[in-house]
């Protein structure tokens, strides 16, 4: 229901070309494919979950596990909504000492998996570790939940912040505001759907985390899953609660089109860069203290714990990672490419098309708040349904990397759509006029105006999808090749069986090869703005 | 006639490379062999590595939880490239068993090798390693006559010291599993309950955490399967080390009339669809030979699967103790039961 309501509630953006009611067909086209191959795995999770027979519900698991996640939602969740847009604000209006550096080394936590950070977490603070502050329970899942999840609201905050044009701070400021009320007052509301669109995200990964979860002994719906599939041989409770997050999946992707469609704030056509605005001495140097500690807290201290682990082991532990390495490059470069694919269509589509294609955008982005694991099940159960029908054979090494490079788009397209829509809204409607005049159809308008002038934005979607593939665990664990093993499959694997010394190594060559993308992101995110060429 | 006779060539022709291609099938000699592994030891590789030197055949592993396996397994049906399939823990391998997903397969070097106790019944599947479930205790609080049952830890004396990892871990399962064929349903919720009034904390983390908040004063006692504790005892870390100075390991349940030490066990099987068939045969064979066994026990600190065997020093030093008697087959079959038991008991 929530898919049905949002359509109505998003009007089109103030600066970007209005739809045009021809093309339907493009649209109803496009949003039938966005349906099928991204939301597949989900709606097939819900078809399930509703066809079957009402299981005997175990009240307490249901219970204890939407307990568990609303919990963590409103502590993890609002914790990283806050740093987030702490951090986006500070990075993005003042100047201050190390402003530059810390403007990406801010997104770095992005770059380790959410359970990376926390078995270093409860290396240094359990028992035996250096720090006598144990971290347990729900309090220390939330903890490392938004250390590790508000790169998302800083990164989209300070997209928000790049697109609008800093004249109406400027203003404010003559206006004689002070420094912070003009912020308050005028920066923020009008970043506000950015802020939002973060903090879905970030609740989505919070609410999709199994690992972190599941290491803290918190019960949430996404651990309940596996609790109610694997230990209680309960299938059918293990599809409902499956089905739940695949609705929560939903409401969050509807709160985040709400939060866009108010972009009633949105720039004008002018846009030049925002002059920093000078701030005391003492609130400049108490902005790098406050960068440096999030930034040490969220990724030098986890991450530096486990390099002293690393060192501990013998040098030849590093000659057997090239394999993972190579694996983990090539998963997660086909599977951003495939994602973009898919991103552009949905994306494009919630442009062009009418409710139709609004509906596909949204269907595109159902799978993100899924765990890995049920987004498999439900591309695995598909598959299924297929090869009874006579369809396909039997899971050769071919269609299970298929299969996986589907799970990757039916989960990560979310992740390249919303930078992708973003940019190609900046193509205003007196170009998209024009060339309709010129007389192109809509796929060559989409070919020769739409792509060139969002590239940055279609860039920093790949690169996104790229980090979160190569983090991906589950789907890949179930459905890789075999003889392919990646980083995070070689991370986990020791860690889970309390190896955390010869984990470390594969969880730091992760961490740093998603460094890169970070890196070239958060260096492409001023070009997204509005006025941008 | 050029047309027919070309047909008939090519249909020839076809039939004779068919027929090579059967031949190889049946071959005995793979070039290779595929595995599906729940376990991710390094030990495994050089057992694996050791078998290619022997045999000529090189083993490749897609190593993933059980769990995962199994839905894998499933979903590929003939068409799996899998021949065997190994995973730690009886439960484990009842659940690929009931999934229809083995063979049955028999050598007289297995037969030999494998206590009868650990073997399967329909021998779909072969035990190579035994692990014992333990007590943790702080030496400095704890004299270890205190905690010499399982039952100890669910008694009035270890209120708020006790530590154990979550329910969902497939060996507090077993271990639970095989209280409930030992001494009935009502004496295992009465016990899991009993242990999770003890609790120190809710259960996190995994075996070796529970060691550690031991060691550290957070709880006295602490459940773990054995080798956790000789994996500190040998860590390349200090802290480690001293975590383990700081506490003993009993094997449980030794007196005149009690039940013995709770062993599980790791296992492989042929998969039903397997198409090197001989080659996965040799390897289980391979992997309860004398040289494999002492990998197994020297580089993972698990017991051997044969009696004989003589033990690695670090075992050895643990001393002799007895195991339980009930037939491994009950650790899968009441596997579910147990988890709905520690539900009830309200051990999360």
């Amino acid at each position: 229901m929530a898919i049905e309501a949002s359509p109505a509630s998003l009007p089109a953006p103030t600066q970007a070309a209005r739809p045009h009611r021809t093309a339907a067909p493009w649209g109803a086209i496009a949003a039938a494919c966005a349906v099928l191959v991204c939301a597949g795995p989900a709606l097939a999770v819900l078809a399930m979950a509703l066809s079957a027979p009402p299981a005997a519900q175990d009240a307490a698991l249901m219970r204890d596990s939407v307990l568990g996640t609303a919990l963590l939602l409103a502590i993890g969740g609002g914790g990283a909504t806050l740093l987030g847009v702490a951090c986006a604000t500070l990075v993005s209006v003042f100047a201050f000492p190390g402003r530059g550096f810390f403007a990406w080394a801010l997104a770095a936590p992005l770059a380790a998996p959410i359970y990376v950070l926390a078995y270093g977490y409860s290396a240094l603070t359990w028992a035996g570790g250096p720090l006598d502050w144990p971290l347990r329970g729900v309090a220390g899942a939330a903890f490392v939940y938004a250390l590790g999840c508000y790169p998302y609201v800083y990164l989209a905050t300070r997209a928000a912040f790049a697109a609008q044009s800093m004249c109406a701070l400027e203003a404010a400021r003559t206006l004689g505001a002070t420094p912070i009320s003009a912020i308050l007052r005028a920066a923020l509301p009008a970043a506000y759907p950015g802020v939002v669109a973060g903090a879905a995200l970030a609740g989505m990964e919070i609410v999709a985390d199994y690992g972190a979860a599941q290491h803290f002994g918190v019960t949430t719906i996404t651990t309940g899953v596996f609790r109610a599939r694997f230990a209680q041989d309960a299938p059918l409770l293990a599809l409902q609660l499956a089905a739940l997050l695949v609705l929560g999946a939903a409401f969050l992707m509807w709160i985040e089109r709400r939060a866009r469609g108010r972009r009633g704030y949105a720039a004008g056509p002018r846009w030049r860069p925002a002059a920093l605005a000078d701030a005391p001495r003492w609130f400049q140097i108490a902005a790098t203290i406050f960068c440096a500690a999030v930034v040490a807290l969220a990724f030098a201290l986890p991450l530096g714990w486990l390099a002293r682990l690393a060192s501990l082991r013998p040098l030849s532990d590093v000659d057997g990672l090239a394999a993972p390495l190579f694996a983990s490059l090539a998963l997660a470069g086909a599977g951003a490419l495939a994602t973009l694919a898919f991103a552009a269509v949905a994306a494009s589509a919630a442009r062009h098309g009418d409710g139709w294609g609004r509906a596909a955008f949204l269907a595109a982005g159902l799978g993100y708040a899924a765990p890995g694991a049920v987004i498999a099940l439900g591309a695995m159960s598909l598959y299924a349904v297929a090869r009874e029908a006579g369809l396909v054979g039997g899971l050769s090494a071919g269609l299970g990397a298929a299969l996986l490079i589907w799970a990757y788009v039916a989960r990560f397209t979310a992740v390249g759509a919303q930078p992708l829509e973003a940019g190609l809204a900046r193509v205003s409607r007196n170009v998209a006029g024009a060339a309709r005049t010129l007389g192109a159809s809509p796929l060559q308008r989409f070919w020769r105006v739409d792509l060139p002038i969002a590239a940055p934005a279609a860039a920093a979607g790949a690169l996104m999808a790229f980090i979160e593939i190569l983090k991906e665990l589950p789907a890949t664990l179930i459905l890789r090749p075999a003889n392919v093993e990646t980083l995070a499959i070689r991370a986990y694997a020791y860690a889970s069986d309390e190896r955390l010394t010869q984990a470390a190594a594969p969880a730091l060559l992760l961490t740093a090869a998603g460094l890169v993308p970070i890196l070239l992101f958060t260096r492409a995110l001023p070009r997204l703005r509005a006025g941008a060429r | 006639m050029s047309h027919l006779t070309r047909r008939a060539a090519l249909s020839g022709a076809a039939a004779f490379a068919l027929a090579a291609c059967d031949r190889q099938a049946a071959s005995p000699v793979a070039t290779h062999i595929n595995l599906y592994s729940a376990r991710h030891y390094d030990a495994d590789r050089a057992v694996y590595d050791a078998f290619t030197a022997q045999s000529g055949i090189e083993v490749r592993v897609l190593a993933a939880p059980a769990d995962q396996l199994i839905e894998r397994l499933t979903l590929e049906g003939d068409q799996t490239e899998a021949d065997l399939v190994v995973t730690a823990d009886a439960g484990n391998l009842w659940r690929i068993q009931q999934a229809g997903l083995l063979q049955r397969s028999t050598t007289p070097a297995l037969e030999a090798a494998c206590p009868a106790r650990l073997k399967d019944d329909d021998r779909m599947w072969w035990p190579f390693t035994r692990r014992a479930r333990v007590i943790i205790y702080r030496k400095d609080a704890v004299d270890p006559a205190e905690v010499a049952s399982f039952d100890a830890l669910a008694a009035p004396r270890f209120r708020g010291q006790v530590v154990a990892r979550t329910s969902t871990n497939v060996y507090n399962l077993s271990m639970l599993a095989a209280r409930i064929e030992r001494a009935g349903a009502d004496n295992a919720r009465a016990w899991a309950r009993g242990v999770r009034e003890n609790f120190a904390r809710d259960p996190q983390g995994g075996d070796i955490d529970q060691i550690r908040a031991v060691a550290a004063g957070e709880a006295q006692v602490a459940i773990s399967n054995h080798y956790y504790y000789l994996r500190l005892v040998q860590s390349d870390d200090p802290a480690d080390r001293a975590v383990a100075e700081k506490v003993g390991l009993v094997f449980t349940d030794q007196g005149e009339g009690q039940p013995g030490a709770h062993v599980n066990i790791s296992g492989a099987g042929v998969t039903l669809h397997a198409k090197r068939r001989d080659a996965a045969v040799a390897l289980l064979d391979f992997l309860v030979s004398t040289p494999a066994q002492q990998v197994f026990a020297g580089d993972n600190s698990e017991f051997p699967i044969s009696d004989g065997t003589t033990l690695a020093p670090l075992l050895q030093g643990l001393g002799p103790f007895r195991e339980e008697t009930i037939p491994i087959s009950a650790l899968g079959r009441r596997q579910v039961e147990a988890a709905r038991l520690f539900e009830d008991a309200g051990w999360r």
